[in-house]
């Protein structure tokens, strides 16, 4: 057995992991090698050493701050599941479909039931008004959808812009039961992106834009974002996306960042694959 | 039920479950961002963040693997993000360790607080990776297989790098102590 051998089995030897026979073979070596000794004798009073340093303990409030960012999360996600199956035509009619549109921020819920109460004023006058004028009912019924659609959009920025990141995660899940988010959500998920310090939400974000591909101002936007972030993580998320919506516009952006020396070795790969996947060559 | 398949649930959307991986491995990764970064309350959020990631990408996760490599494979590259935005700012706090006496035997012990506190420092001053592959061996028990699939490397590249932290570790306490030069 060579020193260097005996050498790589040190610690293995000082935490106990080595069989009955390696270990023979290496007590062998050790009789005849006095370098060997030496090294085995030193670095045992470091690896003991070590037991010497205390086990620290977290917080309790590192468990809850999990606990609340698990519930947020479970919340978003039973609702987004929730709103797949609402979506489906054969289940519309299935009772608790309004329970999906209640506001998960309380105080929202007080303005939700207001709206809700317009909602039924003008409902009663559809329903009492005379039906000789047919299209009349009809710019009413759009009135009250577009009054929904507002008040989520409400809560949605409410949300963006509270001080804990998991509201700001609440605030990026709720917007996907926007239909059509306007350009203020649009803009407040952009700024996320860009400059939420927490990279869950910004990375949240990004998955939140997903569905803007038509929108050219939003795969400009997230082209732009590209060199100004420094969380792989987030860099790889708008790789993908850009090119999962074959965002040819994304080419030199994505060139460059897999040129870009200081960048992660994962995201350099990933940016020269979605490089190549959208037609350029390096 | 183990770890591999409570990960398989939270993986099919029965998100709830992770509770139960975080209650079960939570400290032993703080302990070993503390380990990594000498700062208490950054090893929380990194916590935080591995937990947040995990619930993610759980559909990355592949069933059959360690649910405890893949978890510090997700530290490692948080780890990895957190600290190159905060270059130079890792501190060494007073009370990142103390001479322990539970169950350690005297005759093991490091001989003063004055020596345990210059391990803390050697340590500290590894080089990242070096503190991150010694940290994983020494004190989360990890199998050199594991480390292994964590570091994406051959398991005896793993042994060489263990006994070359060990190495370094030994010559920068020597070195504070003035036993060596």
């Amino acid at each position: 057995m060579t020193c260097e051998r005996v050498r790589e089995q040190i610690a293995d030897v000082l935490a106990g992991r080595l069989n009955a026979a390696a270990r023979e073979t290496f007590i062998d070596h050790l009789e005849g090698c006095s370098a060997c000794r030496a090294e085995v004798a030193e670095l045992g009073v470091v690896w003991r050493g070590l037991d010497a340093m205390a086990d620290p303990e977290p917080s309790p409030q590192m468990r809850a701050r999990f606990m609340e960012t698990l519930r947020a999360y479970e919340e978003g996600f039973q609702e987004a599941q929730r709103k797949k199956t609402y979506s489906d035509p054969r289940n519309v009619r299935k009772p608790g479909w309004w329970s999906a549109l209640w506001p998960v921020h309380p105080a929202w819920g007080a303005a939700f039931a207001a709206t809700m109460l317009v909602v039924g004023a003008l409902g009663g006058r559809m329903l009492l008004s005379p039906r000789n004028g047919e299209p009349a009912a009809n710019p009413e019924l759009s009135q009250l959808r577009g009054q929904v659609e507002s008040l989520r959009q409400l809560v949605a920025l409410s949300l963006l812009q509270e001080q804990s990141p998991s509201s700001r995660l609440r605030g990026v899940n709720y917007s996907y039961q926007i239909s059509q988010p306007d350009r203020e959500v649009t803009q407040a998920l952009l700024h996320a992106v860009n400059h939420d310090n927490n990279v869950n939400v910004r990375l949240s974000a990004v998955d939140a834009l997903a569905k803007f591909a038509s929108d050219p101002s939003v795969r400009q936007a997230l082209i732009d974002s590209l060199p100004m972030q420094d969380a792989p993580m987030v860099q790889i998320a708008l790789i993908d996306l850009l090119a999962q919506w074959n965002a040819r516009e994304a080419g030199p952006a994505l060139q460059k960042l897999a040129r870009q020396s200081d960048a992660n070795e994962s995201v350099r790969q990933r940016a020269a694959t979605a490089y190549e996947k959208l037609g350029g060559t390096q | 039920m183990e770890d591999e398949q409570i990960m398989q649930e939270v993986r099919a959307g029965n998100v709830g479950k992770l509770e139960v991986l975080f209650d079960r491995h939570s400290r032993a990764l703080f302990r070993y961002f503390v380990r990594l970064t000498s700062d208490h309350a950054w090893s929380e959020d990194l916590v935080q963040e591995v937990f947040f990631r995990i619930l993610k990408y759980r559909h990355t996760y592949e069933p059959e693997t360690s649910f405890r490599a893949w978890m510090y494979q997700v530290g490692r590259n948080v780890w990895v993000d957190q600290a190159t935005r905060r270059k130079g700012e890792v501190a060494l706090p007073e009370n990142a360790g103390e001479i322990g006496g539970k169950d350690v035997p005297a005759d093991r012990q490091v001989q003063s607080r004055e020596e345990a506190v210059l391990l803390r420092k050697a340590l500290a001053a590894l080089p990242p990776e070096k503190r991150e592959v010694l940290v994983m061996s020494r004190y989360q028990e990890l199998k050199y297989d594991e480390i292994a699939s964590v570091l994406k490397c051959e398991v005896g590249t793993v042994k060489v790098r263990v006994y070359r932290a060990l190495r370094e570790l030994g010559d920068r306490f020597f070195a504070l102590g003035g036993e060596r030069a």
